[in-house]
């Protein structure tokens, strides 16, 4: 637990005082500012001048000019002596008496004129060090007599002492100590606090002065530092309470003093110095032949009987550095945060920081990495102090320097871990996660770009998963820098990713299609070639998608053309042109394919082009699979569905054009008729499907399909037109191409036909169009319904004619009602509907004689139709 | 000791007395760092800074050992909670609480709380063996098992071999007998049920709750001090003049 916080000194040797006489001991020292006053067991005082010498290595040392000695004429010891600097005076203590000598000439100053300047039968006196008189030439003293149990209080002044107070204590005292009002006593069995002004005494503790010598030392304000039992130092205020915990000395403590944050204290062999701060021991120097302990003005300087020294604090700074060099973090930060009180508020900060990133760092290399982190928080460390442990993270264009002197021993990172990889591992991970925490906050501030590069590239080589999430969000990766890592650790995906933020999207593609391509290796994505189109596909550079469209086409054209076909809608943004993507995709059929599919059968747009377009593309399709043989039936079939699907159902694609390519095709027969049907040659479309294909169904749906947007009767028309084909039999010219009993086919279709469609024929027609010879047993169900639908319609004709009749009956018999008694109108009566008054004599009249605007009447008549028979039976007067 | 370090002004004052030997030092210990480790005998006396919620209580441990006895009384000066503590296994540390140290006391706020506290009760009590503390209690404890010599421990353990001298009861009777010391009524002080525990350092039991009831107990005197000094004279000599009010008082802030 030793820390160098002291160095002894040499100031006044011992040839300097009394050469070769062996028989003169140092009694006593004081020492104002540079002024050093020695009185020796043969009654002279010396004085020197001490100079302090800082050698060129700063290493300091004293040189001592010999001033003046003067012996006093008393023969007997010089016992004590007190500076009093104002006044110009030494008190001095020697053969029981207290008197005064100039300080520079050492010649004993007179007693003044009104009063003495001596005081007689001391044992000890002491300087109140925090006086409470204001008077500045005059110093406060007390003093014990060999009178029994009294303490004195004196005022000194230039040339006399006079005595302000006496008081006596319960046992006699034998050393004294002095601040403000309160005296600090050691009597024979006990210390005390005897507070001069009022009287009142606390008792301290029991202490036998008698067996051991007491120390009654004043430390500051209102608070004593006083030998304990056991070898204790034991502080004490003012009110009696001890505020910090004792330390452990050694029993014969010969003389103690405070040097923030240290005790010090001094016995026959040793100096020990103990912290303040924790109680500990801290350092230990030998010292032969001890005699003198005392402070002066901060300054702690030492006697032996024979020789002078000084104990030299090392700096502060040089102590905390020594603690952290053999790694005493806690202790340096403690000695650190204790010095705060010492040290101005803004050096302080900064030697607080530095301390607790030293601290830090050196905990780092302790791999204890939650203490490290708090002391890194506590201390602002710049993050790139750690960054630079790590070879290469920094970016190369980083302006960053360490600080100097350096917070720490390691060269980096491969030194700190001397090869140890598991270390290596756990640093950096170490890093990942705390650059991870540190990024978005204050810490990065001014060096996010290092930051986030230095990530970027732990990420990169750790194959850690956030290198996307970092990429993909906002970040400050600099983009010269963290190419080669990635390339080096094949984090190509990543790599194009930074180029898309920095805007370099071209970059970033030709990068993606070399890894789809096989050229790089970067397994980060297996749908690297979807995310590409995807990418094109919502890429707002339209330049970009022609570049690179091409490539995702010929690589897949089925998801290549997501490309064109997935854009999001959006305003703003260029739409592509239809027009240019067709033309584009000239060469890549599938695609083109696909895309007009998605604009005719998707986006459903109503141009004559694209139908068409798409229409030939089915058609080409079609013909290309008939050419090849053998013909895979179940593609033909899937494409002629199409095809056909397309002509029926779209009325835009240039007919006579698509007719015109499949003229010769006798295999599109369906087709052709379907082409007919739109061009309303449905004589055309049912020959060919009747005789050509001779499929029934077929040419019935074609009448049902051709007619369902039209009314009824040119259902009947298309019906009646099938009916006169069937019936025709064989057209002439084309004798039985069909094989057998060709109209016997024929002749039952129209009989199903009509037994099925009966409704839609008109019978009678049809009755004239049969063939004589047919049995009414095969017709039976279209003549049943026949005759069942015509008297049908006779019956609800009959009906309606019998209603009829009746209501004119009605309205007859109304008229001649009316007629009898006239219908008044005038200016003074109002119209039932509107309630306004007539201003013409033409009305309507209502059942009941009632007379209405004709207007009124109208209207509603036209917003009710269930009341229309009224306009029939109005009469108009 | 980083808390020591910061040199904060306390705001009240709890003093572990006792006889040498009963284990005050390795109480402080249990509490503050949450472990039981060979401890020397205390010399002269070290204190600890407990944060405890905005206020700063400093917790001393006082040397046993006749020698430093003196010093007691300094020590209890101005003190808000006095934790006498004895050994169960040892009657004698009773007799001396009473004989030697509740004298010390005189010098404590008059009113001060005090704690009769009956520690290494692991040695006779099987429930004192758990512990009752949660956090890496049993990884603190095998790491003393390992210094203490295994035999002994076991014996302890099994078969009690330190009986139990100082019983529950005899601690609650002393407790009213400083209660009578003080001159204090015994149905307006705190009842002797809630001021005796029985602790063990070594596993921790009771240890928390021992400080922290104290702790809880001297707020009310952590609030008066404050207000002693943030107040003007003339409500201190209100105050004063209110003479048995004040125990009142305290008790409703
Ligand atoms: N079994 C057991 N032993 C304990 C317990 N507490 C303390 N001890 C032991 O008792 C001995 C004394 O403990 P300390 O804490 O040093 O006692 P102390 O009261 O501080 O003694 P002084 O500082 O001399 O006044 C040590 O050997 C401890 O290991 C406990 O709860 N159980
Ligand atoms: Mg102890």
């Amino acid at each position: 637990m030793s820390v160098k916080a002291f160095e002894l000194v040499p100031a006044v040797e011992r040839d300097l005082l009394m050469g070769d006489k062996a028989r003169i001991n140092i009694e006593c020292i004081e020492c104002c500012g540079k002024h050093l006053y020695v009185g020796t067991n043969d009654c002279f005082i010396h004085h020197f001048l001490l100079d302090e010498v800082t050698s060129s290595k700063g290493k300091l040392s004293y040189s001592a000019q010999k001033l003046l000695h003067k012996y006093l004429g008393l023969k007997k010891p010089v016992a004590e002596l007190r500076a009093a600097s104002a006044l110009e005076r030494l008190i001095v203590l020697c053969d029981g008496i207290v008197f005064l000598v100039d300080m520079v000439t050492l010649e004993t100053v007179p007693s003044a004129a009104g009063g003495g300047a001596k005081i007689r039968g001391v044992t000890a006196f002491c300087i109140n060090e925090n006086p409470v008189n204001g008077d500045p030439f005059c110093v406060e003293m007390g003093v014990l007599s060999s009178k029994r149990r009294t303490v004195q209080i004196y005022m000194v002044y230039e040339d006399r002492v006079q005595l302000v107070k006496e008081l006596t204590t319960p046992e006699q005292p034998c050393a004294v100590s002095l601040d403000g009002y309160f005296l600090c006593l050691a009597l024979a069995t006990q210390y005390m606090i005897l507070n001069y002004n009022t009287g009142a005494s606390q008792d301290l503790f029991p202490y036998n002065s008698e067996e051991r010598r007491p120390i009654v030392k004043r430390i500051g304000r209102e608070e004593f530092l006083l030998a304990a039992p056991g070898g204790l130092g034991m502080f004490a205020n003012a009110e009696g309470v001890s505020q910090r915990a004792p330390v452990n000395w050694s029993e014969s403590v010969i003389g103690a003093a405070v040097c923030f944050p240290y005790v010090v204290a001094l016995d026959e062999s040793f100096i020990t110095i103990h912290s303040m701060l924790d109680q500990q021991l801290k350092q230990t120097l030998s010292f032969r032949d001890g005699h003198i302990l005392q402070d002066f003005e901060g300054k702690v300087i030492l006697a032996s009987t024979k020789a002078v020294y000084v104990l030299v604090p090392l700096p502060l700074e040089r102590q905390i550095q020594d603690l952290l060099a053999s790694h005493r973090v806690e202790e340096a930060l403690i000695l650190t945060e204790g010095a705060q009180r010492n040290i101005p508020k803004d050096k302080f900060q900064i030697l607080h920081k530095r301390i607790l990133q030293q601290a830090g760092f050196i905990q780092f290399g302790q791999l204890q990495f939650l203490e490290a982190k708090e002391h890194f928080r506590k201390g602002q460390l710049d993050v790139r102090e750690l960054i630079s442990l790590y070879p290469l993270l920094l970016p190369a264009s980083s302006s960053f320097t360490r600080c100097h002197p350096p917070l720490h021993e390691f060269a980096d990172l491969n030194h700190l871990a001397q090869g140890d990889q598991e270390k290596v591992l756990r640093c950096k991970k170490f890093l990942i996660s705390y650059l991870g925490e540190v990024r978005s906050t204050e810490v990065a501030n001014g060096c996010r770009e290092d930051v986030d590069t230095a990530l970027l590239k732990l990420y990169a080589e750790q194959d850690h998963e956030s290198l996307l999430d970092l990429l993909a969000s906002d970040n400050a990766c600099l983009l010269a820098d963290s190419v080669p890592w990635l390339e080096k650790y094949h984090k190509y995906f990543a790599l194009g990713l930074l180029y898309h933020y920095n805007g370099q999207d071209s970059a970033a593609l030709q990068l993606w299609i070399r890894v789809v391509d096989g050229d790089l290796q970067d397994s980060t994505r297996s749908d690297l070639y979807e995310y590409i189109v995807d990418f094109l596909c919502s890429c707002f550079n339209l330049d970009l998608v022609w570049k690179y469209a091409d490539w995702a086409l010929r690589k897949d054209p089925t998801t290549g053309v997501h490309i064109f076909t997935r854009r999001p809608v959006c305003k703003g943004q260029t739409q592509l042109n239809p027009d240019d993507v067709i033309t584009y995709l000239g060469k890549h059929d599938q695609a083109l394919l696909l895309y007009l599919e998605h604009l005719v059968l998707e986006r459903r747009i109503q141009k004559e082009k694209f139908h068409t377009h798409l229409a030939v593309l089915y058609l080409e399709r079609v013909l290309l699979l008939l050419s090849q043989l053998p013909t895979d039936e179940e593609k033909l079939t899937r494409a002629r569905e199409r095809l056909q699907a397309l002509l029926r159902e779209s009325n835009l694609y240039r007919v006579q054009f698509l007719l015109g390519k499949m003229e010769n095709s006798e295999q599109l027969l369906l087709e052709r008729a379907t082409l007919h049907g739109k061009l309303e040659e449905h004589d055309k479309a049912l020959h060919i499907l009747v005789h050509k294909l001779r499929d029934f169904p077929s040419a019935e749906a074609f009448c049902i399909w051709a007619s369902s947007s039209r009314d009824s009767a040119y259902r009947q028309q298309l019906f009646h037109l099938l009916l006169g084909v069937y019936l025709d039999g064989n057209p002439p010219g084309k004798s039985q191409t069909a094989a057998g009993g060709g109209s016997g086919d024929l002749e039952m279709a129209a009989v199903d036909l009509l037994n099925r469609h009966g409704e839609v024929f008109d019978a009678v027609r049809v009755l004239r169009m049969l063939p004589e010879g047919w049995s009414l047993q095969l017709l039976r169900p279209f003549l049943g319904r026949a005759v069942r639908a015509s008297m049908h319609a006779c019956r609800t004709s009959q009906i309606a004619l019998g209603l009829a009749h009746s209501e004119n009956l009605q309205l007859l018999h109304d008229r001649l009602k009316e007629r009898k008694k006239p219908i008044f109108v005038s200016e003074k009566k109002g119209c039932h509907l509107c309630h306004n008054t007539f201003s013409e004599p033409s009305v309507v009249c209502l059942p009941g004689g009632v007379p209405v605007h004709t207007h009124c009447i109208a209207q509603r008549v036209r917003d009710s139709p269930t009341k229309r028979q009224l306009t029939n039976s109005s009469n108009h007067t | 000791m980083p808390e020591t370090s910061k040199m904060k002004k306390p705001d009240v004052k709890v003093v572990l007395l006792g006889d040498m030997n009963v284990g005050k030092t390795s109480l402080l210990h249990r509490y503050t760092e949450r472990k039981f480790k060979d401890t020397i005998s205390t010399v002269g006396g070290a204190f600890f800074l407990k944060q405890w919620g905005p206020y700063n209580i400093s917790i001393w441990d006082t040397a046993g050992r006749e020698q430093f006895h003196g010093l007691g009384s300094m020590y209890c000066r101005g003190a808000a909670a006095i934790i006498l503590t004895y050994d169960v296994t040892n009657w004698q540390s009773l007799a001396e609480l009473e004989e030697r140290f509740l004298s010390l006391t005189d010098t404590a706020n008059h009113d001060c709380i005090y704690a009769v506290v009956g520690n290494k009760a692991d040695l006779t009590d099987p429930t004192a063996q758990q512990s009752q503390d949660t956090d890496g209690m049993s990884e603190d404890q095998t790491e003393c098992e390992d210094r203490t010599e295994p035999e002994v421990l076991s014996t302890s353990l099994t078969s009690s071999a330190s009986p139990k001298q100082v019983t529950h009861e005899d601690a609650m009777a002393l407790y009213g007998r400083i209660l009578r010391y003080k001159g204090l009524e015994e149905k307006s002080s705190l009842p002797a049920e809630k001021m005796c525990f029985e602790t063990s350092a070594k596993t921790g039991y009771n240890v928390d709750t021992l400080f922290e009831t104290l702790f809880d107990l001297v707020l009310p005197s952590i609030l008066r001090k404050r207000n002693e000094y943030q107040e003007s004279p003339t409500v201190d000599l209100e105050e004063c003049r209110g003479g048995s009010s004040k125990r009142a008082r305290s008790s409703c802030c």
